[in-house]
């Protein structure tokens, strides 16, 4: 075991490798509050990627209605109590948030990593605590679709009053979209036998090598997401590739632009962001102050990693649901999310602006500014002020080629009178 | 008897024990059979491939001894083996997917599959207590002394009340089973006290002497007839007999059993003519349901 440092931990953790970051970093946000579970992420990977025979099973990009469902079924709540087990009441947060280095505080409990040492097999300890789902915890992707969590009952012959009411919903569910997370260490890669998972030195896109792969199963029992798959016919594992094709420029609609992989495009909701990050020597972020997932993440500290605590450092990015109890998303989220929330429910000038960017283009947004508008709106959130200004966002790729420019306000396009089909 | 596997099965079944999750496989033999599958992988074209993946997963289900515990097991079953032509034991999806079923073809071909969860094989004995008792089922429908019928005929059942019925029998036969296993020293899949608890719910109509005379019945080492079996499913309480509404009884003019019976003797003139015109041989103490009441006011109304 190495020593490594992740940042999402505010703390080194153990590793089996050395510590090696890529170029660039494939990352993403996805704003919870924003989805409506329509599945249409699912399908467009579906019909892109897993098609095929011996691809029934595999949902690369799925969306779960929390807090019961979960493909496979309940994987999140396994791991927690097999964490809980491995280290009982010891899986908690502590110390003082501090720039790049510990956003969240530190985490003071066991890793994936850290816990596996208890868990035994044939060949020795695992590499990182987890499990091998049965065939039935794969069948149902979206098993509880819709079902609200709720303590308080109504009276008899009666729906139970002001479970919507606001700032946590005593009736409530969320949706939760989850892909591959390409984390900074990875779990699976960690658990492989034939070291036939690897993480491109280029963008961090964490890939299969089909050549390699011997279908030992190691990186589906290990990874603390569940997101690699075995194919029967092929007798290998497969897994979210993050349309690495695309992110590479190399789809002719992006014009050699890096593109975003086909979920992201396919949302209706808007609710996606992805981006590639620079990373410092320490696997830090590089300060890129008007890159929209720098911002997003550690400027106005809105998204936050899924389930941190796994140790995987995720590179995929949540906008909690601002309705939801907060002793649930902060087992999800971290303890950044009381202040995440506070911020999304009155966002700020440039933050209203930066959710603009979401789901505007197909091509990778790299940089943005804004121009400043008029105010169109003063009120109150809770409490606090909250202003709109009508700003207009601008977006740009890599290589300085304007790719969105939108405003806060919708534009209201007012139809001429006459036109081909006035009655 | 022939013993077929379904691919699917014995490859999850060696991976269980590859994986370490059943004891008494040593890390030497799973480095081997990682080094042997490792090869297959080499082989292009993917039938070829495909069947000395299954030759492999063969070859170690019966190394690891998995092949040999259901030989014995369906060996202490004379007479299932030889009846059966195959049996087969596929993969199963899950807990509820798991169990048994005799197929016979068109010159009475007995073949039977065995559904078994891969994950069985992890630690215990469970496994062996559940293939046990499944060969049992399998066992007494090709017992003649049994005399098991495919069809359960149950006659002037409607689905619902059919659907009941195949559950009490289901019960009843697994009761019986367990009590038989355990009368010859083996572990029952459930206990006595599980068994008389499900018994007692599904038969909670019955007093209690009864209840427990029947149970005790199942439960003694003696194998019931098949007969017999139906004999307590079909109508436990006698209601089909009754000579007068019982709640739960079916109403004698639409056949729903019913807990809401009218008030058959306060019926008016016109609407017992009604009634008479389309049942002659209804009588009023034979009374009628509280929705055949409102069906036949609203005619009277009409």
């Amino acid at each position: 075991m190495s020593n490594v440092f992740n940042w999402q931990l505010g703390r080194e953790m153990e590793y089996p490798y050395e510590a090696a970051f890529p170029e660039q970093q494939f990352a993403f946000v996805f704003n919870t509050n924003r989805c409506i579970g329509c599945q249409t992420c699912t399908m467009a990977c579906k019909s892109t990627w897993t098609f095929s025979r011996g691809q029934e099973y595999m949902w690369w990009n799925n969306v779960e209605t929390k807090p019961y469902g979960g493909y496979p079924h309940h994987w999140d709540v396994r791991l927690l109590d097999m964490l809980e087990k491995a280290n009982p009441g010891g899986q908690t947060w502590g110390g003082t948030p501090e720039s790049l280095r510990a956003p969240y505080g530190t985490f003071n409990g066991k890793t994936v990593f850290e816990a596996a040492q208890t868990h035994i097999g044939p060949e020795g300890a695992n590499r990182a605590l987890g499990y091998l789902p049965a065939d039935d915890e794969w069948s149902a992707p979206n098993r509880y679709e819709d079902h609200p969590a709720g303590n308080e009952k109504g009276a008899k012959g009666e729906y139970f009053k002001g479970g919507e009411r606001l700032p946590e919903h005593k009736t409530w569910f969320f949706y939760l979209a989850r892909i591959c997370n390409h984390c900074t260490y990875p779990a699976c890669l960690a658990a492989c036998p034939r070291n036939a998972i690897y993480k491109r030195p280029e963008d961090g896109i964490v890939l299969i090598d089909q050549e390699r792969c011997r279908g030992y199963r190691k990186c589906m029992e290990a990874c603390p997401y569940k997101k690699t798959y075995y194919r029967g016919n092929t007798r290998t594992s497969e897994k979210c590739i993050a349309c690495y094709p695309r992110v590479e420029g190399r789809d002719p609609s992006g014009g050699g632009l890096p593109m975003i992989t086909r979920c992201m495009s396919a949302c209706i909701g808007h609710i996606r962001l992805q981006g590639l990050i620079e990373l410092n020597q320490d696997g830090t972020w590089k300060e890129a102050r008007n890159n929209p997932l720098y911002y997003l993440v550690h400027v106005a500290k809105v998204a936050l990693p899924l389930y941190p605590q796994f140790g995987t450092e995720p590179n995929g990015y949540y906008i909690p649901p601002r309705w939801v109890p907060r002793p649930y998303l902060r087992q999800m989220f971290g303890p950044g999310v009381d202040e995440a929330i506070e911020r999304y429910i009155a966002p700020d000038r440039e933050l209203l602006a930066v959710l603009q960017l979401f789901g505007k283009d197909e091509r990778i947004c790299d940089r943005y500014e804004i121009k400043e508008g008029p105010k169109v709106f003063e009120g109150e959130v809770r409490g606090k002020k909250f202003e709109i200004y009508n700003d207009t966002i601008i977006g740009y790729a890599k290589d300085g080629t304007k790719i969105i420019e939108t405003t806060v306000e919708e534009p209201v396009y007012v139809r001429p009178e006459r036109h081909a089909n006035s009655i | 008897m022939q013993l077929r596997y379904d691919e699917d099965f014995i490859e999850a079944a060696v991976f269980v024990c590859a994986n370490g999750r059943r004891p008494g496989v040593s890390a030497l033999q799973v480095a081997r059979f990682h080094r042997q599958r490792e090869k297959l992988y080499l082989i292009l074209d993917p039938d070829e491939r495909s069947a000395a993946f299954f030759h492999l997963h063969l070859a170690w289900f019966r190394e690891w001894g998995l092949e040999e515990m259901l030989m014995r097991l369906v060996g202490d079953f004379p007479l299932l083996c030889g009846e059966l032509d195959v049996l087969a034991v596929r993969k199963a999806r899950g807990k509820t997917d798991e169990g048994a079923e005799l197929y016979v073809g068109e010159r009475g071909v007995k073949n039977a599959i065995l559904a078994l969860r891969p994950e069985a094989f992890a630690g215990g004995n469970g496994v062996t207590d559940y293939v046990r008792h499944e060969f049992m089922h399998l066992n007494d429908m090709v017992d003649p002394a049994f005399g098991y019928e495919p069809e359960l005929q149950l006659p002037r059942l409607n689905p619902a009340q059919q659907r009941i019925a195949r559950e009490r029998y289901r019960l009843l036969w697994d009761i019986s089973i367990d009590g038989r296993l355990q009368g010859a020293g083996h572990k029952p899949v459930a206990t006595r006290e599980q068994h008389f608890q499900a018994f007692a719910r599904a038969y909670a109509f019955w007093p209690v002497e009864r209840r427990d005379e029947v149970f005790e019945q199942l439960w003694s080492s003696r194998t019931p007839k098949h007969w017999e079996l139906v004999s307590l499913i079909a109508d436990p309480r006698g209601l089909r007999e009754a000579r007068r509404p019982e709640p739960g009884g079916s109403c004698p003019l639409c056949d729903f059993p019913t807990f809401q019976w009218a008030d058959s003797s306060a019926l008016r003139p016109e609407l017992l003519e009604r009634i008479r015109s389309e049942f002659p041989l209804w009588t009023v103490e034979q009374g009628l349901c509280g929705r055949c009441l409102e069906t036949y006011e609203a005619i009277a109304h009409a």
